[in-house]
């Protein structure tokens, strides 16, 4: 009795989850601190000081994403997933043909007043297909391989749309998603076995037809970085320099060389963590990395928290948009990964992922604030 | 409550599984902590150290572009090495006193050099080196490379340039180099679709043979780690954390193409060395043999490409060439669309004897002017040329017989063979701006114009007057077909692909479109018989007395052709030829003529286009007939007779005849 008045008693501001939100922001304004830094080079001429402001109108909207995703009922998603996947399906064929393109690649469909990426909401979209599917799935032994096959095609044609752009970063977050959720909602381990021994074959088979030149180059540049045939390895060794030349506490605001003097190859979208890193050194880098990790904590408790299946599935596909993003970004700017196209969330310039970021973190807000509805 | 129990049991299976999510992000966490403990702890010093000291940049080394060799892999268009003086903004400390101090040497203003810095800075970012001059000479370089030390930003460095031996000569069809604007990289991406990415600064081919095989010819730079100090200064590396290899570049292909450097050489010198009333003639020429490959390729007036390549061009020379009313920038063999004249009535023939309008027998009377539709249609002589068969209409051009064939057969039906033979089309030679030319009928005109055909309108395309459109190479390929008896041929310029060290890449072959005396593709077929009829009314045409062009002929070879005359001003019928050399220059008729020799195996086919030399016998028969006897001279000096005067014309007796 007493809960269920208590429950009814709690306004919209009490009901949000405030201590993801401080997070959230405190993430924003290193962001927004790095992104300065990076937008106003030592010398005018590599200043691109309107992507700063267009970067704070970008955040503007993302709260605002944020705070609409919280209100609407996530359930709201279990129903329309369908109908959401179709269109932008739809969407995502339709930039393959009509699509804007951009330094050779077709990512985007002009809808008048904005450029609309459909494979960045395509991430969240797969989010709301595979929990709706996935919910349905309960054997205690895990998921066999007929249980696999819709999820997979439902995951494989966006993909490859998407790598065919060619847009091989976000292809590979999407895949990266459909396996964190299906490997979290548990997969026979034999079936886990075969797929590894058919990935060993299928991978060279891969290689050799189909990728791009420039996407085998990466991927040799960052297994032999010495050798690299291609001269790839340009953008990651001057990564590293940044990075380790940042040494304890960095070189301070806007006083990176390797930022400011134009050394740093795409420092305001996927290497901004090597900006970060140089002016800010160690300290100011594990604490970016630091808030990440709690934030990612704090959004997996909260997923933990949901009512029901597809609640749970939603907060885990979501966390693990995010977390994909964060460690294949950090681990690309410090040498662990090869140079793939995937920016850093809520800190890489850009109107697209801001959204998708925050959208995403809308979610799980949404998840918080139902958490009390019983 | 119960509905609420078993969501909540529902969940209770997965909850436990978010360990492993912590365990990972844990797991993450750690990772990442040690690798930046490494970076910036262990290694840190050492990367800070090579951040402040010795700063890496990547340096590009050109690649050479693939060379353009003639038929008998002599060169037509190569590379050389010159010395390129760069001032790199980024590093120029001292602007002003640089710029001062190099301007003093180069003889260019200070501030010249001051404002290119600056608007380089801005559009291409401080680190790209901008170029003050190119083509040093061996003094400039000595005196430069003395101050370079004193003067930050400024580097003298070796290039490859682009040379074009036969300089003007040409220069149409292999086109010339430029260094590709920031504002081009889209087109170049949309254009080659391929793995090769376009840099702004690269050298691009930007017309002719060098813009279409672009992708072959070009090679892909090789690549170069320096480290440079914070003035730009290539320091030697003492230490370095990586061992960085360079990337050696790859040379473009050459191509071989099936020009022959002699007779283009004989074709340019004919075309600008004529001592008649006309003159270094402008226009076009184009030679090519009975397989359809190119030996020869004129357009005139030209310019010299090796001014584009090498960045010498004055902005006076680039505003003078822009203006010129004769365009040097048309590529006139394949560009330039004119009125065939009477060059066209080969065509015509084969449709008047193939449709049974006449036979080869068929008298038919050509005074010197006919009455149709209310007008006076003329002819060139106002004499007339009394009653003659087909080969003899050729032979003195008479403009009345063909009108009849015209009114006879009606526009469609020469238009069926007219495309047969493959005019109103692109013939398919792979170079830029290829234009197709027009062959008219009765629906295109309603179709482009919304009006009906109207009966005289077939009197005027008969002699090539009308609405048709033909390019000089088309013309060329029309008049083989009549020399091998019946093959249409896809022009060929390029015969093979090379690699580097003279290794064949690939190999083209001559391609026949349509052998129109066979069952073909087109629907319509030309017997032999009838192609042999026009060939011998051509062959009249230099060998007949009454012959347009029979007072230029060679000893030894029989020659067979056509002239034509192709009015681009409408003058009413008295005037039309009457008075062309008192006309101003621009307003003068162009002259046609194209011709093939040996009439019994022709070898070559070489047409002209002579313009505003108001006749096609005055302003292309000699040159067409120089050319083809510099060929046998080259292939079959035994086939010609020596020591035969060659009969010289009077201009006199020609003027009236066509």
């Amino acid at each position: 009795m007493a809960t269920d008045l208590q429950v009814e008693e709690r306004t919209f501001f009490r009901r949000l989850d405030w201590n993801l939100l401080a997070v959230i922001f405190c993430i924003n304004v290193i962001g927004l601190i790095t992104l300065y830094s990076a937008t106003h080079g030592a010398s005018a001429a590599f200043s691109q000081t309107r992507l700063f402001w267009l970067q704070t109108v970008y955040l503007v909207m993302g709260w605002i994403v944020l705070f609409g995703v919280t209100l609407v009922d996530y359930q709201f998603f279990n129903r329309a997933a369908y109908i959401l996947y179709a269109i932008n399906l739809i969407a995502l064929a339709l930039v393959l043909v009509i699509g804007r393109s951009e330094l050779g690649a077709r990512r985007w469909l002009e809808l008048g007043l904005f450029r609309y990426q459909p494979s960045e909401t395509m991430k969240l979209v797969l989010v709301f297909i595979l929990a709706k599917i996935l919910s349905k799935q309960n054997k205690p032994e895990g998921m066999g391989f007929l249980d696999l096959i819709i999820p997979t095609l439902i995951t494989i044609v966006p993909t490859a749309l998407t790598v065919k752009q060619p847009d091989l970063g976000t292809g590979l977050m999407l895949f990266a998603v459909f396996v964190s959720m299906v490997l979290f909602v548990r997969v026979r381990t034999s079936v886990l076995i075969s797929v590894l021994i058919v990935g060993m074959v299928t991978v060279p088979l891969v290689w050799t037809f189909g990728l791009k030149p420039y996407q085998k180059a990466r991927i040799a540049t960052f297994i032999s970085p010495d050798k690299h045939p291609h001269g790839a390895g340009y953008n990651s060794l001057q990564s590293l320099i940044a990075v380790g030349s940042g040494e304890i506490i960095g070189k301070g605001f806007r006083k990176g060389t390797q930022s400011q003097l134009d050394f740093l190859p795409e420092r305001h979208t996927d290497f901004i963590f090597s900006v970060l890193s140089e002016e800010h050194g160690f300290i100011g880098g594990m604490t970016t990395v630091g808030l990440f990790i709690f934030l990612l904590f704090m959004c997996a408790k909260i997923a933990a928290q949901a009512h029901d299946r597809f609640g749970v599935l939603v907060g885990v596909g979501a966390v693990s948009i995010l977390f994909w993003h964060v460690i294949v970004n950090i681990c690309m700017v410090i040498g662990l990964l090869p140079v793939v196209g995937v920016p850093l969330p809520l800190i890489s310039y850009g109107g697209s992922m801001m959204i998708t970021a925050m959208a995403s973190l809308g979610i799980i807000s949404s998840l918080a604030y139902r958490k009390f509805l019983f | 409550m119960s509905e609420f129990g078993t969501e909540e049991e529902d969940v209770r299976d997965l909850v436990p599984r978010f360990r492993y999510v912590y365990i990972l992000l844990g797991f993450v966490f750690v990772v990442i902590f040690c690798r930046l403990w490494y970076l910036q702890i262990i290694e840190g010093h050492e990367f800070q150290e090579y951040s402040e000291k010795n700063l890496l940049k990547e340096r590009r080394i050109l690649a050479p572009r693939g060379l353009i060799l003639d038929t008998q892999g002599r060169i037509l268009v190569d590379n050389i090495i010159g010395f390129k003086a760069t001032i790199t903004p980024q590093y120029a400390s001292h602007l002003t006193e640089t710029a001062q101090v190099v301007g003093n040497i180069l003889h260019i203003p200070p501030e010249k050099i001051i404002a290119e810095v600056h608007s380089s800075r801005w559009k291409n970012g401080p680190s790209t080196p901008v170029l003050i001059k190119s083509n040093l000479t061996h003094n400039e370089v000595f005196r430069l490379k003395r101050i370079r030390i004193f003067q930050p930003g400024l580097n003298v460095n070796e290039t490859i340039m682009r040379y074009y031996p036969l300089g003007p000569d040409g220069a149409q069809l292999f086109g010339y180099v430029g260094l590709a604007s920031q504002r081009e990289m889209a087109d170049y991406d949309r254009k080659y679709k391929t793995n090769i990415a376009i840099q702004q600064g690269d050298w691009v081919g930007q017309s002719g043979l060098e813009e279409s095989w672009d992708p072959i010819l070009r090679g892909r730079d090789g690549m170069k780690y320096i480290e440079v100090d914070a003035h730009g200064r290539e320091s030697p590396i003492n230490k370095s954390l990586l061992d960085l290899k360079p990337r050696p570049p790859v040379p473009g292909h050459n191509l071989v193409l099936t020009i022959d450097r002699d007779l283009q050489k004989d074709a340019m010198y004919e075309m600008l060395h004529q001592h008649d009333r006309i003159g270094p003639r402008i226009g076009a020429l184009v030679a090519i043999n009975t397989k359809g490959e190119v030996l020869a390729w004129v357009s005139l007036p030209s310019y010299d490409p090796n001014e584009f390549a090498q960045g010498t061009i004055s902005d006076d020379t680039w505003e003078a060439l822009e203006k010129d009313p004769y365009k040097p920038f048309m590529d006139k063999v394949i560009q330039a669309q004119f009125a065939p004249g009477s060059t066209i009535k080969p065509v015509d023939s084969m449709a008047a004897l193939q449709e049974g309008v006449v036979t080869p027998t068929t008298l038919i009377s050509a005074p010197g002017k006919m009455w149709f539709g209310g007008r006076w249609y003329h002819d060139a002589d106002p004499a007339g040329h009394g009653n003659v068969n087909i080969e003899q209409a050729i032979e003195v051009s008479s403009n009345v017989f063909f009108y009849k064939m015209g009114i006879a057969l009606g526009i469609d039906n020469i238009a069926k063979y007219a495309r047969a033979v493959g005019l109103g089309q692109l013939t398919g030679i792979k170079l830029p701006g290829e234009v197709p030319g027009l062959y008219p009928t009765k629906a295109w005109k309603m179709k482009t114009f919304d009006e009906p055909w109207l009966p005289g309108e077939n009197l005027s395309n008969a002699i090539g007057q009308g609405y048709v459109l033909t390019t000089l190479l088309q013309m060329a390929l029309v008049y083989n077909v009549v020399a091998t008896g019946g093959k249409l041929y896809k022009p060929l310029l390029v015969k093979a692909i090379e690699g580097d060290h003279g290794n064949i890449i690939k190999t083209f072959k001559p391609q026949i479109v349509r052998n129109i005396t066979k069952p073909n593709d087109s629907n319509v077929i030309v017997s032999k018989a009838n192609l042999d009829v026009i060939k011998q009314g051509m062959s009249l045409v230099c060998n007949g007395n009454r012959g347009t062009a029979h007072w230029w002929k060679i000893p030894g070879i029989l020659m067979a052709g056509k002239t034509g005359t192709s009015q681009f001003v409408s003058f009413s019928a008295s005037q039309i030829h009457k008075n062309c050399f008192d006309r101003p220059f621009w307003l003068r008729d162009d002259g046609i003529y194209l011709a093939f020799a040996p009439v019994k195996h022709p070898q070559i086919v070489v047409g002209v286009l002579a313009q505003h030399s108001c006749w096609g016998n005055l302003g292309g028969t000699p040159i067409v007939r120089d050319v083809i006897r510099d060929y046998f001279e080259k292939y079959h000096p035994n086939w010609l007779k020596k020591g035969t005067a060659i009969p010289i014309a009077s201009l006199k007796k020609i003027e009236n005849n066509e």
